[in-house]
Order: structure tokens, then sequence, then C-alpha cells
């Protein structure tokens, strides 16, 4: 007979929640397909069996300091060499992240600590975290040095714990479970996992509503409360009101799935400021999210969920499924397409309707709904992400506010307005009262100029994009000139783009370290000499001028 | 059905017994066949599908087993010539039909972690089997 799940750990905040291999007895199939997920490896113990970062003896060389990666038997270690000849060695306690980063946390004293050195798992090779968040070249080296236990302890596992001590200043975290397991979607389950052991209980619950359960399924809540499960870490919050984070700190997190996650939170907004810590760079200047992380904002500001109703109300699940499809994005094949659109508004089904409604040939790129209501304008974690935000396509945001549009996330080589004359052109009605912008900038193509005029973000995103990796695909000869320009930039990001969509000229120079800006200078030069004379003349005139609007904006990226 | 089976009826009986077992027999050992080409072919909804191949598997060797058992039981009757009833000899039919049918069905259509609702008319056949066999085993000789 199966344990007493109940009471296993009376006076905790997680008293009732289970660990995840406890309902595999039951839910292999769902165990299964969240264990192929990135969620189930978010925050790991290190092992050989978890970590993927090459610890080989590496060296990875940055500002002067050298860090050599190495592994005894199943320890992973990390040693840093100053050039003063003082030497630090950090035992790798955890990992966080599996799919393009791998973070490292190390143990000190009892507290945990992020180290400043990750693996990044798409290009194979040590990088800063400098190189990942957005900071000008001369960021110290271990500014990105932080407590892990009051940080990303929240959102990477389940029902975090940091018991802080006031008195002490010391953290004694504990957690549910580490990673992203059942319990962060479905809560506590010990109550779920004692009544099933019954076999009469479960015959049942066949025959009964999911209230009986007492097991949280997002699928069949409220789509608010839906939302709010993902919202929870998918919508950077602060506590509500603010002097909870006593509580949160000292206990742990009150939240559990299926709560009211306003009853303890407020989601962070353009206008939120904790103390003098402003939000607002982590947001457009119409208010919209440009960060990963923060979707459930996004959400919340789209129509689809404004003006949703009953079933047709859009949650998470509507186009994602924790369970199904490719676990990269968690959205299946179909959802991929149209269909999650089409299941509301089903008038554009027909194909003439479409087409009409796009101004673009069916099947091309600009006939997904996504690409243009949900355009690639949110950075996170060294990728381009769609915004959660399902808007209606408008050029002009980009003469109003220097957010990006939809139409030249495609049209890179068209002008801001470009678009806006074709938007007067195909939708008529709704751009009547628009008119084309009288500032010069705005007659330059929106690639290069939001590579060079836009604030840091804005860059890396154009830099993203000239490098054909979204739905734009510009000529490669064309964006490669401005790549090579954006190889100049002095954030690092927006070089890790340019250098990453340069890939064809690596083949016969060696590629710069992006976090190298010498080294980037040097590759900008040589590149030079190969492009089209026309071109660089052409840059000459422009980068001047476009570069003069600049402004400089360091973010913190989910902090 | 419940009383004492008369003297003259026992030879049909025995025969329906017997015949109910290597009917079955065969039946069930077509089903392995089937399984083992389900498995030499990768079907996916026998393979991927970890509750199912064990219900398939139960329903497979409970089958075989019990009709072996309905096999033994009428030679074992014909044999040492007991008394039974027709109480015992239903529970004994029933249960050794029943049992496998239930794991099988069970098996085809089931909830995620549980059987189907079929193998409710597992625990009704293993009740009846037991009831056929301890009666059968306090049954006197008919001579």
């Amino acid at each position: 007979m199966r344990s007493e799940y109940r009471g296993s750990r009376a006076g905790h905040i997680d008293a009732d929640y289970i660990d995840s291999k406890n309902c595999v007895v039951c839910h292999a199939g769902h165990y299964d397909s969240w264990s192929r997920t990135y969620h189930s490896r978010m925050t790991q113990d290190a092992k050989p069996e978890t970590i993927q970062g090459d610890f080989d003896n590496r060296i990875f060389e940055y500002q002067g300091i050298t860090a050599r990666m190495e592994r005894r038997d199943r320890v992973f270690q990390m040693t840093f060499t100053f050039p003063d000849g003082r030497v630090e060695s950090s035992r790798i306690a955890r990992t966080v992240g599996s799919r393009r980063m791998e973070q490292y946390v190390t143990e000190q004293n009892g507290q945990y600590l992020r180290l400043p050195v990750a693996y990044d798992l798409v290009n194979r090779r040590w990088m800063n975290l400098n190189g990942s968040f957005f900071h000008a070249d001369g960021k110290d080296y271990f500014g990105l040095r932080t407590p892990w236990d009051p940080n990303c302890v929240f959102c990477h596992n389940v029902k975090a714990q940091p018991n802080y001590n006031f008195d002490t200043k010391k953290f004694q975290t504990d957690v549910a479970e580490l990673g992203i397991a059942c319990g962060a979607c479905h809560g506590p389950a010990a109550t779920h996992a004692d009544r099933a052991a019954s076999p009469f209980t479960r015959a049942l619950w066949r025959l009964s509503d999911q209230s009986a359960r007492d097991i949280v399924n997002p699928t069949k809540l409220s789509p608010e409360r839906s939302l709010m499960v993902c919202g929870h870490c998918h919508g950077q919050r602060v506590p509500q009101p603010i002097d909870r984070i006593r509580e949160i700190l000292g206990r742990g997190d009150p939240y559990n799935a299926g709560d009211d996650l306003a009853a303890n939170f407020k989601p962070v907004s353009r206008e939120t400021k904790v103390g003098d810590y402003s939000f607002a760079n982590r947001f457009w200047s119409n208010g919209s999210p440009r960060l990963t992380a923060y979707e459930y904002q996004g959400i919340l500001r789209s129509a689809c969920f404004v003006r949703g109703e009953g079933p047709n109300r859009i949650t998470c699940l509507s186009c994602h499924s924790m369970h199904d499809g490719d676990p990269k994005g968690q959205i299946t094949a179909e959802n991929r397409t149209n269909k999650a659109c089409l299941s509301c508004h089903k008038q554009y089904e027909a194909q003439a309707n479409l087409i009409k409604h796009t101004g673009h040939s069916a099947g091309s790129d600009g006939s997904l709904c996504y690409n243009c209501h949900m355009p690639r304008v949110v950075y996170g974690v060294m990728s381009v992400h769609p915004t959660h935000e399902i808007t209606i396509p408008d050029p002009a945001v980009t003469v109003s506010g220097l957010v990006p549009n939809a139409c030249n996330q495609c049209h890179l080589d068209k002008s801001v307005n470009w678009a806006i004359d074709q938007s007067k052109r195909l939708w008529p009605a709704r751009f009547v009262q628009t008119s084309p912008s009288q500032d010069p900038q705005f007659n330059v193509a929106e690639g290069p100029r939001s590579l060079l005029a836009g604030d840091a973000l804005t860059r890396a995103l154009a830099a993203e994009a000239l490098a054909g990796v979204g739905p734009g695909r510009p000529d490669p000869s064309w964006a490669s000139a401005w790549l090579v320009e954006a190889l100049r930039d002095d954030y690092p990001i927006v070089r890790f783009f340019a250098a990453n969509g340069l890939a064809p000229m690596w083949t016969t120079m060696s590629k710069p370290d992006y976090l190298n800006p010498a080294d980037c200078l040097s590759a900008s030069d040589r590149c030079r000499l190969k492009l089209d004379r026309l071109l660089t003349e052409r840059m000459a005139n422009d980068a001047p001028m476009l570069r003069a609007k600049r402004p400089n904006v360091d973010i913190e990226v989910g902090e | 059905m419940t009383g004492k089976i008369d003297g003259n009826d026992t030879p049909k009986i025995v025969d329906r017994i017997a015949k109910q077992g290597w009917v079955s027999l065969a039946l069930w050992m077509s089903v392995g066949l089937l399984l083992e080409s389900l498995m030499a072919y990768k079907a996916p909804s026998y393979l991927n599908d970890l509750q199912r191949r064990e219900l398939f598997r139960l329903a497979h060797a409970h089958g075989s087993a019990l009709a072996l058992l309905l096999v033994l039981v009428a030679i074992w009757i014909r044999t040492v010539e007991v008394k039974i009833s027709g109480l015992t000899v239903f529970a004994l039919r029933f249960g050794a039909g029943l049992l496998p049918i239930g794991f099988l069905t069970a098996g085809i259509w089931h909830p995620e972690g549980d059987p189907g609702i079929a193998i409710w008319l597992v625990p009704v056949s293993a009740l009846a089997l037991i009831f056929g066999i301890i009666s059968l085993s306090i049954s006197k000789r008919s001579s």
C-alpha cells in the first residue's frame, strides 16, 4: 500500500506538495512528456548526468581574468585566476537552464550564488553573462554573480522558501522540488495522491467532475486562473503590497497553482517602481513588454483576452501544450499554423478572405497570423521571441514611440514611411489618419535604421532580423554590409547577433569573440574590404546620422 | 443449472467444459501470436502504452492458463467421477471465460494510469473461479 503523503512536511508552506516521482505511478504518460521538457531540467543538482557544459579543463579568458572549467570524478569546478595572481575556486552545486544557456550555481556557507561564467549551449562555448544581458562593454566581470536564494529560486523550482533570517542575514533555502515540476502547475497533491490510492475513489473520479479530485488542472480552470498559473513565472511581478517581501523572503512564496495570483502579487509594468528602481526600460514606450518572462503582461493587454468571452477567451493553453508537441516552445505542429487563431476568427478560414485581410499571398509568411499580430520584438536568453501582446500591426508606432512594427520585421529593406504608405493602401479605413513621418531617419530602410539608431535592445533585434533568423529573409549580401557595421557596436549582445549573422564570412577568416570589442572591430575592418563599394559608401553616408539618434539605455534582464 | 447434475448428464457437461477449454486455449494462444506480431512490427499503440501491454499480457496468460484449467477439470471429473453441481460448473465456465476478457477489454480503452472499466469483470470472475474450485475440491465421488 502507498504511504501517506499528507503531513510529511507539516509546518512548512509546501506541506502538501509531493515529489513528481510519486505522480508517475498513475500518470506515466504525463510524467514522460514533462520529462522531455526544458521545464523539468530548469534547476538540477550538478552531476555528470545533468551537466552539459564542457568541463574538460577548458579555459575562458575575459577582461584579463582566466576561468578554468574542470571536472574531477563527479565534482565540477570553476577556477578564476586574476591578473594579480589571486586564485578563487568555486565548486558547482547546481545548474540553471538546459536549452540555450547553462548557468552555474555555487554554494558558499550555505548561501547559493550564480557564477558569472555560463555555457552557451547553442554555440557550444563559454561566455560571461555580460554577453547575454544588456550592458555596454566594461561591465564588471562579477557584476552578474548574484545570489540565487532570493532571485532564481522563485520561478525555477516548485514552491520556493528562501527562509531568510533578517537577523543573521542568511538564507536557508528550501524548495518542494528542484526544477519546474508537477507541483508548479498542479499545486499541492498530497491529498490527491492519498485518495488516489483507492481504486474505488479513482473509479468514482472518472464519473465526477474535476473539483472532486483535490488537484489543480490548468485546462479546467477559468481563463483568468489558468493564465495565472503560467503568469506566476511568465509575468515578472512584485509582492502586493510591496512590504510583503519580508513574508515571502522569510517564509516563502505564498502562491499555489489555482490561487488568485493578484491576491499576492502585482505584475510589473512600465510604471512600476520599487524605491528608486524603475522597470520602465523593460517595456516599449507604449507599455508592451520587450523581454521574456513578461508574457502574462502581454496577454493581459491583448484584445483576445480583454474582449474574449467564455471559451473564446485566450489562455496560454490556447496555443501552448505542456504535455504535447515540440519541447521547444511547447507548441504542437498544428498550432504553428493559423489553427489556434482560426478557432475564433473563423472568417479567415476561407483563403480569399485571408488574402484580402492580410494583403499577402496565401501560404506566405505574411499570411501566418502570428508573424503580423505577434511580431518578434521580445528578447530573452540570447534569442528573439514573438511578443505575447497580440496587436494590430501599425507602422506608425515606430514613429511615435520607436517601437518596432510588424511590417518592417520582414520588410527590413523598406523604410517605416514605406510601410505607412502600404498600410494606407491595403487598409485605407484603418490608416486614414496616419501620415508618413517628416523625420528623415524614417525614410531609411528600417533594418539598418533600427540597427544603428535604436537603443541596445532594438539594435539587437535588428541584428537578429538582418541575420535572417526571423520570418524576414533579407538579401544576405545587403544585410551582411549592415551586420559588419554592427560588429562595431559597444554592446556585446548586439555583436553576438551580428557575428552569428555573418556566418559565411567566417569560412575564410576567424569568427571574432563577440565579448571582445577589439576583436570585433578588427573583424569588421577585414569584412569591410569584402563588401560592395556602393554599399560601403551608402553606410558611410547614413551611419553617422542614424547613430546620432541612438539612445544608450542599459537594461537589466529579469533580475 | 443450480441443482445437482444427473449422472446421465455428466458426459455432456464434461464435453462442454472440455470444449470451452480447448476453444479458449486456441483463442488465447492466437491472442499470444497477435501480441508477438504487434511486438515484431513495433506497433506503437501496443508498445508505447505500458498499461495496455500489461493488461493484454495478463489476458493472454490468464486466458491460456484458465483454458488448460477447464481441460484439467473435465479430465478430473471424468477420471475421479465426482458429483458436481450446476452452479459449480457455471462458476468455473463463467470465471474462466470472463476473467481474461476483462483484462483484454480493460486494455483496449483505459484512462491514464488505470485499466478501463471492464477490469471490474476480473474480480467478479476471480470470485466465481475460486468458488468453483473450492466446491469442486469438496465434491463427493458419484459411486
